[in-house]
């Protein structure tokens, strides 16, 4: 299948330091992809620099066969491509609704002078919006917060009003970092339904995260980073099953790691 | 209803001349006019958008230069005198917002406070056009049609005209999606990115209409005075302009208005005790601050936030 996103070689270094070294992988659409790694595998720089909030110094990126290599971080939105932050980036003092309708309001047809005159198009814009993010807002369990400022919420809650903000524009492709770091553990299982939801409708989503167990629930595909480099590719079952990865991740070999076990017993 | 509210007090604002025939009134209502303008201009770029600006200052004495010269040199009418003020400083703030908003906030602060300093230079030192230290005395009252605003009644009918377009052309702006981007930019510029929008028009946007209509209010100023010379650039206006956008809570647009009116009147109301006068208002201030940190609007905006979490527990 023709991929949603794809990246070829993508590459980034900090003073002689590799972060992204050479990596390429593709999106298909309406899958759910992950992407792991150890702590500095290049992870979030790789988001950073598809997004356009680094500039890569190599590498070319496609969304929906269309380049949005080096484009600033606002045109690969408004392409299609909507991200949200590891540390968790809201609008602190805006209400909810207020938070998603924001997102979407790029995306629609009303101007500045539409903005001004409250002319109709501009109302049916805002109406549009709203309604969007009221079904949004349910979708992610916070409806009787709807009219709070979102900086009352707890941590948990504030990470499902930028994954719903996130969405409000109906982008191709939505790229997730780090969507349940710091999460409660009874909350993930809450944002797995709302994304395998999301995604039984058409969405597509590339997913950033630490947590194995979530990614191996969730993805269809997984690509394993490590020191910048692609180390792994497969289905969740095969990157389980993978010695490398395992080595990467937990700094042991399976041998090694079979050896102790039986130490132990 | 709201709105309705607004026409009631915007009319009885502007029924003050049937009222009172006291000039020390009307002068004190001018003025209240003109910087509540002028606060809700720098609430635009600071209070909203984030961007601390001391440039209104100059901004401020641009404004009334240009309305001045434009009447005394070159020949022309109060009011193109006033749409000179808007456009140079529209123009001027384009032209130091651009490389300067790329740079972090407080380059930003620095560059504003910089331009402010620069102006006061210019307005001393370039003689030939600005008459330096005597400044430019004796500007005419202004007239539409064969009718002249020669008393401080009549021309508070244009300082009270200006603070309604003004006001009302900035609160269409700041409660649309327009005012909330920018409040948004304020909060979490990169997430604005992220979610297709560039920041740079915005923030741009708002500092040359908050210097365009900042210098509006400084050409009528002048011509309220009958006088400009470099003392308009005095730091008092841009203090005033400040506490006032502090003490009514940055952000909130009504906020600041009240603010404004109330802190025109403060320092008049307290002239029972001459000596005294400005301690107390000082006073006032230093409190105000210390029980509402975030001004009134941010004070109300904390119980009713209070209220919230207690209804939500």
């Amino acid at each position: 299948m023709k991929p949603l996103l794809e990246v070829r070689g993508l590459r980034k270094s900090y003073a002689g330091v590799h972060a992204v070294d050479d990596v390429s992988f593709a999106v298909v659409p309406g899958s759910i992809t992950g992407l792991i790694g150890p702590n500095g595998s290049g992870k979030s720089t790789a988001i950073d620099c598809i997004a356009g909030f680094q500039k890569s110094d190599a590498g070319r990126v496609f969304l929906d066969g269309a380049e949005i290599t080096g484009r600033a971080a606002h045109e690969v939105a408004r392409a299609g491509l909507m991200r949200t932050f590891q540390t968790v980036r809201i609008y602190e003092r805006l209400s909810l609704r207020d938070n998603l309708a924001i997102a979407a309001q790029q995306f629609d047809d009303a101007g500045w002078r539409d903005e001004l005159l409250r002319t109709a198009r501009y109302r049916r814009a805002v109406a549009a919006a709203e309604a969007r993010a009221r079904e949004l807002i349910e979708l992610v369990g916070l409806t009787r917060y709807a009219e709070a400022e979102a900086g009352i919420l707890s941590y948990g809650q504030k990470k499902l009003v930028a994954l719903a903000a996130a969405l409000m524009p109906r982008p191709r492709i939505v790229v997730l970092d780090e969507p349940v770091a710091g999460v409660n553990p009874t909350r993930i299982r809450d944002v797995e339904a709302v994304l395998r939801q999301l995604n039984a409708a058409g969405e597509t989503f590339l997913i950033v995260e630490h947590n194995v167990e979530f990614i191996t629930n969730l993805c269809h595909h997984v690509i394993v980073l490590d020191q910048g480099r692609k180390l792994a590719e497969g289905t969740a079952a095969e990157i389980h099953a993978d010695p490398r990865v395992l080595e990467a991740y937990l700094g042991i070999a399976p041998e090694a790691d079979d050896a102790q076990r039986r130490g132990a017993a | 209803m709201k709105a309705i509210a607004l026409l009631i007090a915007a009319l009885a604002a502007g029924a003050l001349p049937l009222l009172t025939d006291s000039n020390y009134i009307l002068g004190i209502a001018v003025s209240a006019a003109i910087y509540t303008v002028a606060a809700a201009a720098l609430n635009l770029i600071y209070g909203y958008t984030g961007l601390l600006s001391f440039a209104q200052l100059g901004f401020w004495g641009i404004g009334g230069y240009a309305a001045a010269l434009t009447v005394m040199s070159f020949g022309g009418t109060f009011w193109q005198g006033l749409l000179w003020a808007a456009l140079v400083n529209a123009a001027l703030a384009l032209a130091i917002g651009y490389p300067t908003l790329r740079t972090g906030r407080h380059a930003f602060v620095i560059v504003t406070l910089t331009f402010a300093l620069l102006v006061n230079l210019i307005a001393r030192d370039w003689v030939e056009l600005t008459r330096g230290p005597l400044g430019i005395p004796g500007l005419p009252a202004p007239s539409v049609l064969g009718f002249e605003f020669h008393s401080t009644a009549r021309f508070y009918w244009i300082a009270w005209g200006y603070a309604v377009l003004a006001l009302g052309g900035l609160y269409a702006l700041c409660s649309s999606r327009i005012g909330r981007t920018l409040v948004a930019i304020k909060q979490n510029e990169p997430l604005v990115r992220a979610q297709g929008i560039s920041p740079m028009p915005y923030k741009l946007a708002a500092f040359a209409v908050s210097a365009a209509v900042t210098g509006t209010a400084g050409g009528i100023f002048a011509f309220h005075l009958r006088i400009i010379d470099p003392l308009f650039l005095d730091f008092y206006y841009m203090q005033t302009f400040l506490i006032m956008v502090i003490i009514g809570g940055a952000g909130s647009f009504w906020g600041v208005v009240a603010a404004g009116v109330a802190l025109s009147a403060l320092p008049e109301v307290l002239r029972f005790s001459t000596d005294f006068r400005m301690i107390i208002y000082g006073l006032v201030l230093v409190v105000a601050m210390l029980v509402m940190p975030n001004g009134i609007a941010g004070w109300l905006q904390q119980r009713r936030l209070a209220r919230l979490r207690a209804a939500l527990q």
